[in-house]
């Protein structure tokens, strides 16, 4: 649809252009420089010598080889473990259905550095509380767990992304066209052979798309292969690459930029294949999903069971995190519940950790970060979106490429490309730097939510309002943006809650002074030090939800008002 | 008031290519009328609807409602859709969901700053006449379709506005309620003293609504005329063929008498109303409705328009029979009552009403 086109709107999409391609395409250009050069400080000065020392390593082939097993293992577990669980909520009669929703949201709140901490305190060798106790009731000698393994990595992990693997799997099971399943029983075949034969290959592409955005994400996962693997000596790319940056006694950002860049080439084009399947995937379904309701499948004596393991499931991903961060915050030093430890529990932790200087600078700069970088990075996706939805020239269609590049980075990676950059301005080492890697690299996440806002206003609801007599400004206000709300306030939402809880970016660009919370804990627990670890994730994980509600509550209030008022 | 629109163009560039979607529109929309803007889809029509309420600016010429010009190429004037104090009923109703009906409807109110009080009247008294009284607060998105396209239509009346465009408003309605619309928007209209312009691709919605209706093509205006000239008496074949059923025969016309042209054709020598323009030897296009042949059965007089052919074949609808019959080679669609004794394969005989056999001059 064409339509009158003013000055402002045509430079709008220029501009923006400028925006998002400084965000994205700056950190790539310096991260090719800076694996090109000799140093930080020699910026410029041309050189091979980091990829040659960087690929041949001896030890890099071992990295690459648990890379594979560490990112591939986990798209596996992620990715069964969510059919599984699309299955039985789109397509049988198990009980308590709402469950799958909050299995879906509820571990994108509880930051990931945390979960990988928790299951370390539950299955650690040394004194892991799971370990400890099997010990005791079964009176063995050894642990019979050891988290600090591949596969340890591979099970947290994979359990941190199922609700990313669900989200893109049971939409696309929901929209499943069952006629054609009831042809496969017509023809006399039974439930498990037409899941086989037909269910499942028809949905190849949502599980192809799931596996890769999995992959990706497990590529640039720092907090389980930081927190799990570096303590038994399991190295992946992510923390090859902190290992060069932040241990040791030089810091080598050449070398890391250059073992970066084959992590970062992966990564797009995996996310340009995603991209791909997905939208042949939404073409596929978006026929069939018109007002139709699949019959549900009656699991009779397997309805419980499966019941237990959903869960189970449930409880593992949810519950047992913050209860044992919490009773971790509690005790003195890790310890099976006892009537023992009981006795010894006193705030401490929290104490020490709210007297604790640096904690309290972390905490007032990821608050800083979560409330400031989400409102401005909302208001960019604001304006991004609208030119995509809206626009739709060729600039527009650029600029969508643009923006979704970042869906792709690896933080880490990201991370160093713009240390590159950031030491040749005056932002280095500010926080300001940090706000603008942050925006830079989850765009993505403010942007989707408000594209799918503005493709539901659809354009003659605002030129209805122009013909009824009301200006640009007035139609903004009355129509535009109370449509917007619910958009603006998820996209809010899931910025904060992902700045709040930054890791991988922030162990690179974080300095003295511009310490994180997720950083804080890291470093807490390198050291150890898990009652501190505890408490002050536990306050990490209160501001998140506190955030969350605030955001809906104002949202709220908002759409209300519009209602009531005029 | 009346609408007048001047050497109207509306270009496209798509792939390198230049569409015209309006081409040099001359048209004057008298006051207090409905008039329907007909054509099949991608003609140009909508293009025009929204050129005249400014959502769309033309590349040349002018458009002028009552006194005041509101776009001007020349003049260099554009006046924003918010100013031109017109209503539109939307295809798709652009009922805002965020809003109850009240509020809908009383947003053109709001942003004139009427006082509360005399909103509320205005509101309660257009929802009477959409026979709506009650459903102020109901949420919009919570109506059916019918009921939404009561909205809109309030919503473009609430203001009382001199001219409202329509942009296809029945087309989302099933059959049987946009019958019953279409008898209603008409009343509406002629009640209040609207001029109303109408944008369908439906013909009979835009026969039995219309007072004066504009068949467009490829951009540009064909015939203008009221329904029935546009049914009975079209110039065009064009216009002929997409409105209704016809059966177009090529000819050459052979005399001109008084009051009939006589044209050769494949099937004979046809006697039609006269065109004074279609001159001996001229090569022309016959249209005659199916309703106006007549099947005679085993007639023998060989008269004026009596022509002789076969029952290729015969499909019950109801309230008759649509027919195929052949003449010689040409297939001509008739209506045959239901109540006749004919077989596929039976010979017939068939005349043409002389009266309702039109001469195609273009």
């Amino acid at each position: 649809m064409n339509r009158p086109m003013f000055n402002t709107r045509a430079a709008l999409t220029p501009s923006l252009i400028v925006i998002v391609g400084f965000l994205t395409v700056c950190p790539v250009i310096m991260l090719v420089f800076g694996s090109f050069s000799e140093g930080l400080g020699a910026f410029g000065s041309f050189t091979l010598d980091k990829y040659i020392i960087a690929y041949t390593n001896p030890d890099f082939a071992d990295i690459i080889v648990n890379t594979v097993i560490f990112t591939i293992g986990s798209a596996f577990v992620a990715t069964v473990l969510a059919l599984f669980l699309a299955y039985l909520n789109t397509r049988t009669n198990i009980p308590l259905k709402f469950l799958f929703r909050i299995i879906s949201i509820i571990p994108m709140m509880i930051p990931h550095i945390l979960f990988s901490v928790s299951w370390v305190l539950l299955l650690n060798p040394s004194n892991g509380m799971l370990n400890l106790f099997l010990q005791e009731i079964l009176s063995m000698e050894g642990s019979p767990f050891n988290i600090y393994t591949l596969q340890g990595m591979i099970l947290v992990e994979g359990l941190l992304d199922m609700p990313i693997a669900y989200l893109i799997i049971a939409p696309a099971m929901a929209a499943f066209d069952v006629s054609l399943e009831e042809s496969s029983k017509v023809c006399g075949a039974s439930n498990l052979r037409t899941l086989i034969r037909v269910t499942l290959p028809v949905l190849r592409p949502a599980i192809l798309s799931s596996v890769i955005l999995v992959i990706v994400r497990s590529l640039a996962s720092f907090a389980v292969p930081s927190v799990i693997g570096m303590p038994g000596r399991i190295y992946v790319l992510s923390t090859h690459i902190y290992q060069i940056v932040a241990t040791g006694f030089t810091a080598d950002y050449g070398m890391a930029a250059a073992v970066g860049m084959s992590v970062l080439i992966v990564s797009i084009t995996l996310i340009y294949i995603y991209r791909y399947l997905t939208s042949e995937s939404e073409k596929y379904v978006t026929i069939s999903s018109r007002g139709y309701k699949p019959t549900l499948i009656d699991l009779k004596n397997a309805k419980y069971p499966l019941f237990g393991i959903v869960g189970i499931l449930s409880f593992v991903l949810i519950v047992l995190p913050v209860l044992v961060l919490f009773y971790t915050s509690l005790v003195p030093y890790s310890m099976v519940p006892s009537t023992k430890a009981f006795s010894m529990m006193s705030w401490n932790n929290w104490v020490e950790v709210l007297s604790d200087p640096i904690s309290l600078l972390s905490l007032k700069n990821s608050v800083f970060l979560g409330i400031v970088g989400a409102t401005l990075g909302v208001i960019l996706s604001v304006f991004v979106s609208y030119v995509i939805v809206k626009v739709r020239t060729r600039g527009a269609g650029f600029l969508e490429s643009l923006s979704f590049l970042s869906f792709s980075f690896p933080g880490i990676v990201i991370g160093v490309g713009f240390m590159w950059f950031f030491v040749q301005t005056p932002l280095y080492a500010t926080i300001w730097a940090l706000l603008i890697g942050y925006i830079a690299t989850y765009l993505p996440y403010g942007i989707r939510p408000l594209t799918s806002a503005f493709i539901q206003i659809h354009s003659h609801l605002e030129e209805s309002s122009r013909v009824c007599g009301a200006g640009t400004l007035y139609t903004l206000r009355r129509i535009i943006i109370p449509l917007l709300i619910p958009g603006i306030v998820s996209g809010w939402i899931l910025m904060a809650t992902m700045f709040l809880r930054e890791l991988t970016l922030s162990v690179v660009l974080s300095r003295p002074g511009t310490e994180v919370l997720a950083v804080q804990v890291l470093h807490f627990a390198e050291d150890g030090l898990w009652g501190k670890v505890s408490a002050l994730g536990i306050i990490m994980i209160c501001i998140s939800t506190t955030l969350v509600v605030i955001a809906y509550l104002i949202g709220a209030k908002l759409t209300r008002m519009e209602n009531v008022n005029q | 008031m009346e609408i007048c629109i001047k050497n109207l163009s509306r270009y496209y560039f798509s792939g390198g290519k230049t569409i015209k979607a309006l081409a040099n529109v001359d048209l004057i929309i008298p006051a207090n009328q409905i008039f329907t803007l007909l054509g099949p889809s991608g003609c140009g029509k909508t293009t025009l609807l929204r050129c005249i309420v400014g959502l769309e600016t033309p590349d040349s010429g002018e458009i002028r409602i009552g006194e005041k010009i509101v776009w001007s190429k020349e003049k260099n004037i554009f006046m924003p859709p918010e100013k031109r104090e017109l209503s539109m009923v939307f295809q798709t109703y652009a009922i805002w969901p965020h809003m109850n009906v009240f509020d809908n409807i009383a947003y053109p109110l709001q942003i004139r700053k009427e006082s509360r009080k005399d909103i509320a009247r205005k509101v309660k008294k257009t929802l009477q006449l959409v026979q709506l009284d009650g459903f102020e607060n109901r949420p919009a998105t919570k109506l059916s379709g019918g009921q939404q396209q009561r909205v809109a239509l309030a919503r473009a009346l609430v203001a009382e506005p001199k001219v409202i465009l329509f942009d296809e408003p029945l087309s989302n309605l099933d059959a049987k309620l946009r019958e019953e619309t279409r008898k209603e928007l008409r009343s509406f209209l002629i009640k209040l003293k609207i001029t109303a312009i109408y944008v369908t691709h439906d013909q009979i919605e835009a026969l039995s609504l219309s007072d004066t209706i504009a068949v467009m093509k490829d951009g540009r205006i064909i015939e203008i005329g009221a329904p029935k000239k546009i049914y009975f008496g079209s110039d065009h074949r064009f216009v002929a063929d997409f409105i209704g059923r016809a059966n177009l025969i090529d000819g050459k016309v052979k005399a001109v008498e008084d009051s009939y042209t006589i044209v050769d054709s494949g099937i004979g020598t046809i006697a039609c109303l006269k065109n004074p323009d279609a001159l001996p030897a001229n090569a022309v296009t016959i249209c005659i409705r199916p309703e106006f042949i007549k099947v005679i059965k085993r007639d023998t007089r060989d008269g004026r328009n009596i022509f002789r052919g076969r029952a290729e074949s015969m499909v019950f609808v109801g309230e008759a029979y649509e027919a195929e019959i052949s003449i010689a080679d040409t297939r001509l669609i008739t209506r045959i009552e239901p109540t006749i004794s004919i077989k596929e394969g039976d010979e017939i005989a068939l005349s043409f009403d002389p009266d309702h056999c039109f001469v195609l001059s273009k």
